[in-house]
């Protein structure tokens, strides 16, 4: 679900850098407003790193395997740090792999990085059930929910990016028809991706709470 | 996981080399966005000779960007093979059920062609520039430091972070894990274990990371003044002479797609 370089128009490639700017500074900005964030550098560092090397964990559904984009799980674990994370996950992507493109980073990591952000808020509505914010329910609820949302809309923008940038003469017919599939075919990746974020999650808990954002 | 091949500089003496880097990744950018707003196709040939003049400058080898594109190349043929069937009304020939359309193929060359270009001028940067270097580069053009030290802290550990997640399937696979094999079905069983994988290299990396923060405040990480880690290096005349080249090329481009968008209107 990256967007490469060359497709999308220049000008909705310079909006998704000034959106990215923009939400770069609001969590920089957040995450100062938590005191010095010396301390949390390596964490938030080997965290993004982990969660890099993680998403090519292949989840074997025979006779394939699919990868799971876990940016809604960024969110949860890392809280304001997820958005920063995700712009150098793709950054580094970008230059190793060839996923995505320098050109289109902004419009990517903001496309990953705001469901990611709802994500983290999401996952911090659990407090409201009081005590039961740290039971196995409470944490993976919403855990699941935060996955869900963060894979559903980085899904919902890709596809509004897709239709709206598409060439113009492009058959109406066989556009509808690939984007009503794209979108199915994104439901149960995306119920998969907020099984495994609270799975996830409620191992966290159990093992290494401190890891969860907001304990 | 194919990280071996991050490390994307080489080393030579072109001027492309010697290009101050802060400069070299203004005018690169710079261009990389004027080739991304070509929409016309009368446009695709000063590009690609532009990009070509850039790479032969830059003197790195033709296997490199050979090697490099392979990837991305392929992805973006899947994305864009569809485009000369699905889109136009001029029919160029009919194979079977699937009609060839003029308009269609013209968007797939200039979408690919504005791929070769800017993903090879991202290889020219990348490859006459070492990591360490760009990310200073970036630094002294305000990028902000906790973004700056995490990039090259992820970059730091990301191998080994690799490697620790290879030596854990590894471990799982000797244990018996994906031995057996359901068709078109996934397992819930599965799906923990693996939850169980990724949140294990969560943990380690987590306790590595409060280790490597103690070792980094004793040697005085955080102590000193940003002013004195971000020393600007003074461009000399052929980098200033290729930024004015690039920027002018750049320019020219963008004047160039106005002046051909209004002609058609």
């Amino acid at each position: 679900m990256h967007i490469p370089d060359g497709i999308v128009p220049v000008q909705v490639c310079a909006a998704g850098y000034a959106v990215t700017g923009l939400i770069t500074w609001y969590s920089l900005r957040q995450i100062s407003k938590q005191g010095n964030p010396a301390p949390q550098i390596p964490k938030a560092s080997l965290l993004t790193a982990a969660f890099f090397v993680g998403s090519a964990i292949a989840i074997p559904i025979p006779p394939t395997t699919v990868h799971l984009i876990l940016n809604g799980l960024l969110g949860v674990v890392l809280g304001y740090f997820a958005f920063p994370a995700i712009l150098i996950g793709l950054f580094l992507q970008s230059l190793m792999l060839g996923h995505g493109g320098l050109i289109t980073l902004g419009l990517n990591a903001a496309m990953m990085g705001i469901p990611a952000l709802l994500s983290y808020h999401i996952f911090q509505l659990r407090h409201r059930l009081g005590r039961n914010a740290t039971t196995p329910f409470g944490i993976g609820a919403f855990a699941f929910l935060g996955g869900f949302v963060g894979l559903a809309l980085a899904a919902l923008i890709f596809l509004g990016l897709v239709i709206t940038t598409i060439p113009a003469n492009f058959n109406v017919d066989a556009e509808r028809t690939a984007v009503f599939t794209l979108m199915l075919a994104h439901i149960p990746l995306a119920i998969l991706e907020g099984g495994f974020t609270a799975m996830l999650a409620v191992f966290l808990q159990r093992v290494k709470p401190e890891l969860l954002t907001g304990k | 996981m194919a990280l071996a091949s991050f490390e994307t500089y080489i080393g030579g003496r072109s001027h492309l080399h010697s290009w101050t880097p802060r400069l070299k990744l203004v005018s690169l950018g710079l261009l990389m966005f004027a080739f991304a707003a070509v929409k016309h196709l009368q446009l695709v040939i000063p590009m690609l000779g532009i990009t070509a003049i850039l790479y032969g400058l830059s003197g790195l080898p033709l296997s490199f960007l050979r090697r490099r594109l392979r990837y991305p190349g392929l992805f973006i043929l899947a994305v864009v093979l569809v485009l000369p069937f699905g889109s136009g009304e001029t029919i160029l020939a009919q194979l079977g059920p699937f009609a060839l359309r003029q308009e269609g193929l013209m968007m797939m060359v200039l979408v690919v062609s504005r791929f070769l270009s800017i993903l090879t001028l991202g290889f020219v940067l990348l490859g006459t520039t070492p990591f360490l270097t760009l990310l200073r580069a970036l630094r002294s053009l305000g990028l902000p430091t906790v973004l700056a030290d995490m990039t090259l802290l992820t970059y730091r550990y990301l191998f080994e972070t690799a490697d620790m997640l290879s030596t854990m399937q590894k471990s799982m696979h000797l244990r018996g894990f994906g031995h057996r094999k359901r068709w078109l079905r996934l397992e819930g069983k599965t799906l923990l274990q693996l939850s169980g994988l990724l949140g294990t290299l969560l943990i380690r990396s987590y306790e590595r990371s409060e280790r490597i923060y103690k070792a980094m405040q004793l040697r005085g990480y955080g102590q000193l003044k940003q002013a004195q880690l971000v020393a600007k290096q003074p461009a000399d005349s052929t980098s200033l002479l290729l930024t004015g080249l690039s920027a002018f090329v750049a320019t020219g481009f963008v004047i160039a797609e106005i002046t051909l968008s209004l002609s058609i209107r």
